[in-house]
């Protein structure tokens, strides 16, 4: 186990490498700089010259990547061109926002899910095929609706009609209950997603582990039906449910961008959106590190998973 | 037991009727089946797939999967009705009355739970153990069924065993809550030979020791005839013939019976040229059905076997049969045509056909493996899985290949078609080595080695029609124009018997002995010279395997084709070859004429091999005393020093253990690899 983290680490040099490369040379290709954004048509000539300057951006290119890498070397993010801020600060202040709304995202869709998931397959393998059929069905509407659009819906039901939760506002970590008001609508918008997805997935595995011999020569041995599915089915159809899960996480990340951006949510897609759209080149490379490190946390941890349900897995 | 409950039997079956609801249709998978088991009978249950026996058998535990359900009968328990019972009462009986051992021990054990809490959590429930006597118990029961270190072994996990200790697993959980009877469908099918042996003495034993009752479900007579005290005899649903296992051999009764123990080759006496074989395919089951179900195939036909469906009735003694034609075929045969083996002419001899050069020869022929070897890990293992093999084929000739699982044989298989590159040494076909070759010249090589694989289900693409299946070998080969194609194809549809109506069809609407027909004339397309048949009718119907071999052994004789016949059921190897090679983790152990071989086996491999082999024969198995050779195939990648049979071989001496033997010449037409051997 201490040797496959010790790899996973090793393999993480390159992937780092590599992201922080990409990110560096793709924000300097979208037309447009942090000086003009914050300039606008006021400065020209030498102003802006002395202002580009003043920004650290007049030196070549290949020397930004070169002091943005020692830098990061030192475990420094820099500071905000736009703002002058720490970015290292501002990351740490939004993180824990999207990370709870993600974790949160995670554990309640796949708690539904897996449950609806299960029954659907439990029911089809009886024969029984309408349930499955409106779940299928079901999740596939969801699924074809597009999240932001599926936010505008919420809020104009929840928030304006029904006026139970807010739609904008701070967030609170000292204050659950008023926390939770505020991230009702997102988790909804987010959850509706990895549900379906999650559900159909679970309803298939759990519909082919039905299937399986073991299941058979366990019910051959007086296992009741609910206690097959408990002991058996589920844990062996967890796979792929877990994979796709992980999967999911990275897909939220994407989701968190939009929909923190759509509920005003101060997390690090919010921060984001707000870097590109000033070519905060430091801001933008260093939250997409970030992401890039969750994603890789993540994938980190279903292995773990994996290892933890099969024994037969080898990490 | 008390005189009142030998009255009644332990297990009465009652015109039990199982149906599935398709959206095809009702499938009458099983019709007014009755028969009576007591306490401690061994009672065989015999038919082919689809002759509704698992259903049966999965109907009197209540366990039939969607779409199936019983619509009548009534299946007594000790005069309790199993049918009418609550779910409650039945998950009480399941395990705890009736135990089940199934037949694919790799896929009947939940695969990430440790064998311990498998064997454990069913005592608790059935026994009411609290969890260490649970545990105590498991270990018992697994060093009862023979497992070694049983008390480490439950904390193994399924993958880390064999396919012979799981299901010796299987069949420690079936006894651990103390049953009245148990239910075997097919546990030894999935098996090699040897295996398959100990595991059916294993149940003998049992049910001698404890007086449960065994109700043993399976398509091999042979086994039948080892194993069991009373036979019912399943076709399309319904049972045809019940009765006594000597009766029922000695003297058969229903046709279907007559002829299917006609169709197995004998792995004694002489050999005839074809055997005999039973026309047709099974029924559709999905189709209903006129009259009596054999009808179609049966050479006792008469009219009114397609108007009335015959019921049991005696005609023996004790036995009964359902047939309208007292005597089945015996009845008929004499004027028919000359069925009996005696009959048959026997294969002309080796010795004729002298002088003639080996249309494939193997020198050396070697292929390891390697396991990986990783960053973390020490350098990889060399797994030996052909080692420095060397055999002959003659033009027109048959080489049987044997050996368990593991031995090597499709490795050689796979080199032999140039799937796989040799490690070491030549195959010589026609003059020419092919070991090596590359590009062009390996293509065109192609065309001499062609293959028949073992599962015609699975080895045709299902989206295409039968007419091109059969001309892809021609299409790559780009051999003649289109108009040639067709008329090649057609010519190769009659060869192998069927009819031309069938080119444009698609896999799954043709039957396993069909498809498996088709997979041949696939690979005539390019008139080779060399055809591999590796396990060709293993996943056959046992009624229609006669007809593969025959068509094989014709087609040998008409266009002079050599044959490799990969098998391990040895009676069936002993019919078709005239060689025989018997190989144990990648070596040949015993080589020589299939008629000296399985007269006289030298190499205690082979003896082990043809003991283990069952006979359909109740008298002959009851005299033979079988000598199990114990324990598993050792890993190749880890062969014990010295001869590779040592760990398992009744006459190992010091010397086996640390010197290998090599292939000696004993006779003219044999070698054996033994120190022993005489």
């Amino acid at each position: 186990m201490a040797d496959y983290a010790w790899r996973k680490l090793l393999q993480l040099i390159p992937t780092v490498i590599g992201v922080v490369t990409l990110v560096f040379l793709a924000m300097r290709m979208i037309p447009g700089n942090a000086t003009g954004f914050m300039a606008g048509d006021n400065l020209s000539g030498d102003a802006l010259a002395a202002m580009t300057e003043r920004l650290g951006l007049g030196i070549p290119m290949w020397q930004q990547y070169v002091n943005y890498v020692t830098g990061l070397l030192r475990f420094d993010l820099g500071t905000t061109i736009v703002t002058g801020l720490p970015v290292s600060q501002l990351i740490l202040e939004a993180l824990p926002i999207t990370v709870m709304v993600a974790v949160l995202t995670v554990l309640i869709s796949c708690v539904i899910a897996v449950t609806i998931g299960t029954i659907a397959a439990y029911l089809a393998n009886k024969g029984k095929k309408w349930f499955d059929q409106l779940i299928t069905w079901l999740t596939m509407l969801v699924d074809l609706m597009p999240s932001f659009w599926m936010a505008l819906l919420l809020m104009l039901t929840f928030t304006l009609t029904l006026g139970w939760f807010p739609a904008s506002g701070t967030i609170n970590f000292s204050d659950p209950g008023q926390m939770l008001q505020r991230i009702a609508l997102p988790l909804m918008v987010l959850c509706a997603g990895q549900i379906a997805m999650i559900a159909r997935i679970t309803r298939t595995a759990v519909l082919e582990v039905l299937g399986e011999d073991y299941i058979r020569t366990a019910r051959a041995f007086g296992l009741p039906q609910l206690r097959v599915v408990f002991r058996h089915a589920l844990k062996n159809a967890a796979m792929p449910v877990i994979t796709v899960a992980g999967l999911a996480f990275g897909n939220l990340l994407n989701g968190t961008i939009i929909t923190e951006f759509i509920f005003s949510i101060p997390g690090i897609g919010t921060l984001l959106i707000n870097g590109i759209n000033s070519r905060d080149y430091t801001l933008v490379q260093s939250v997409i590190l970030v992401y890039a490190f969750l994603f890789i946390l993540v994938n980190m941890l279903t292995d773990f998973i994996y290892k933890y349900i099969d024994p037969r897995v080898r990490l | 037991m008390t005189p009142g409950t030998q009255m009644n039997p332990l297990l009465q079956v009652d015109q039990l009727r199982t149906y599935f609801h398709t959206r095809e249709g009702v499938v009458r998978a099983v019709n007014d089946v009755s028969f009576t088991l007591n306490s401690g009978e061994r009672m065989a249950v015999v038919g082919e797939s689809g002759s509704g026996k698992s259903a049966m058998a999965m109907s009197l535990l209540q366990l039939l999967s969607y779409p199936g359900s019983v619509e009548s009968g009534r299946v007594l328990l000790e005069g309790r009705d199993l049918l009418g019972m609550k779910e409650e009462e039945l998950n009480h009986v399941r395990g705890g009355e009736i135990g089940t051992v199934f037949q694919d021990p790799m896929t009947s054990l939940d695969p990430i739970m440790s064998i311990g809490d498998q064997l454990v959590s069913h005592m608790i429930r059935h026994l009411r153990l609290n969890p260490r006597q649970a545990r105590e118990r498991a270990a018992q029961l697994l060093t009862q069924v023979g497992i070694p270190d049983s008390e480490a072994r439950l904390r193994s996990y399924p993958y880390e065993l064999s396919g012979g200790m799981r299901q010796r697993v299987l069949i420690a959980m079936a006894l651990s809550c103390k049953p009245k009877l148990i239910l075997a469908d097919e546990p030894t099918t999935a098996l090699d030979v040897t295996i398959q042996a100990q595991i059916v003495e294993l149940l003998k034993d049992i049910s001698t020791e404890t007086g449960m009752a065994l109700l043993f479900i399976t398509h091999d007579l042979g086994l039948v005839a080892r194993f069991a005290q009373k036979v019912a005899v399943m076709y399309a649903g319904r049972i045809v013939e019940y009765g006594s296992v000597y009766d029922l051999f000695e003297r058969p009764q229903h046709p279907y019976t007559q002829s299917l123990l006609r169709t197995i080759p004998s792995i004694k006496g002489p050999r005839p040229k074809r055997l005999m074989q039973i026309g047709g395919f099974p029924p559709d089951m999905r189709q209903p059905i006129e009259g009596c179900a054999f009808a179609d195939r049966c050479l006792a036909a008469v009219p009114q076997c397609r108007l009335e469906a015959p019921e049991l009735e005696v005609k023996h003694g004790r036995q009964q049969a359902a047939c309208l034609v007292d005597g089945g075929i015996e009845a008929v045969i004499g004027q028919t045509m000359p069925l009996h083996r005696e009959g048959a002419e026997p294969l002309p001899q080796d010795e004729l056909r002298v002088e003639t050069r080996p249309v494939l020869e193997l020198q050396q022929l070697t292929r390891h493996f390697k396991t990986d070897a990783s960053l973390f890990k020490r350098e990889g293992r060399t797994v030996r899985a052909v080692d420095e093999i060397e055999l002959s084929l003659d033009p027109g000739q048959t080489l049987g290949l044997v050996g368990e699982s593991g031995c090597g044989k499709s490795t050689t298989a796979r080199m032999l078609l140039r799937l796989d590159t040799p490690t070491a040494g030549e195959i010589v076909v026609e003059g020419v080595d092919i070991a090596k070759l590359k590009g062009e010249a390996l293509k065109s090589f192609r065309r001499k080695v062609q293959m028949v694989f073992q599962d015609p289900y699975s080895s045709f693409n299902p989206k295409m029609k039968i007419r091109d299946i059969i001309m892809e070998p021609l299409q790559v080969m780009d051999i003649g124009t289109r108009e040639d194609r067709e008329l090649k194809v057609q010519d190769l549809i009659r060869t192998v018997g069927l009819d031309t109506v069938y080119l444009d069809r698609y896999p799954s609407q043709l039957s396993g002995g069909q498809r498996q027909r088709i997979g041949i004339a696939r690979a005539l397309a390019l008139d080779p010279s060399i055809i591999i048949a590796d396990e060709p009718t293993s996943a056959l119907d046992v009624s229609v395997r006669a007809q593969v071999i025959n068509l094989l052994a014709d087609l040998r004789e008409r266009l002079g084709i050599s044959i490799l016949f990969i098998s391990h059921d040895l009676s069936i190897v002993r019919h078709i070859s005239d060689k025989i090679a018997v190989m144990y983790l990648g070596k040949i152990v015993e080589y020589g004429s299939a008629d000296a071989i399985f007269e006289d086996p030298k190499h205690p491999y082979t003896q082990a091999l043809l003991y283990a082999a069952p006979v359909p024969d109740p008298v002959a198995e009851e005299k033979r005393t079988i000598r199990l050779i114990g324990g598993d195939l050792p890993s190749p990648s880890n062969p014990p020093p010295g001869c590779h049979f040592s760990t398992r071989c009744p006459m190992v001496t010091d010397r086996c253990k640390q010197d290998q033997p090599v292939l000696e010449q004993m006779a003219d037409t044999r070698k054996v690899a033994c120190f022993h051997a005489s």
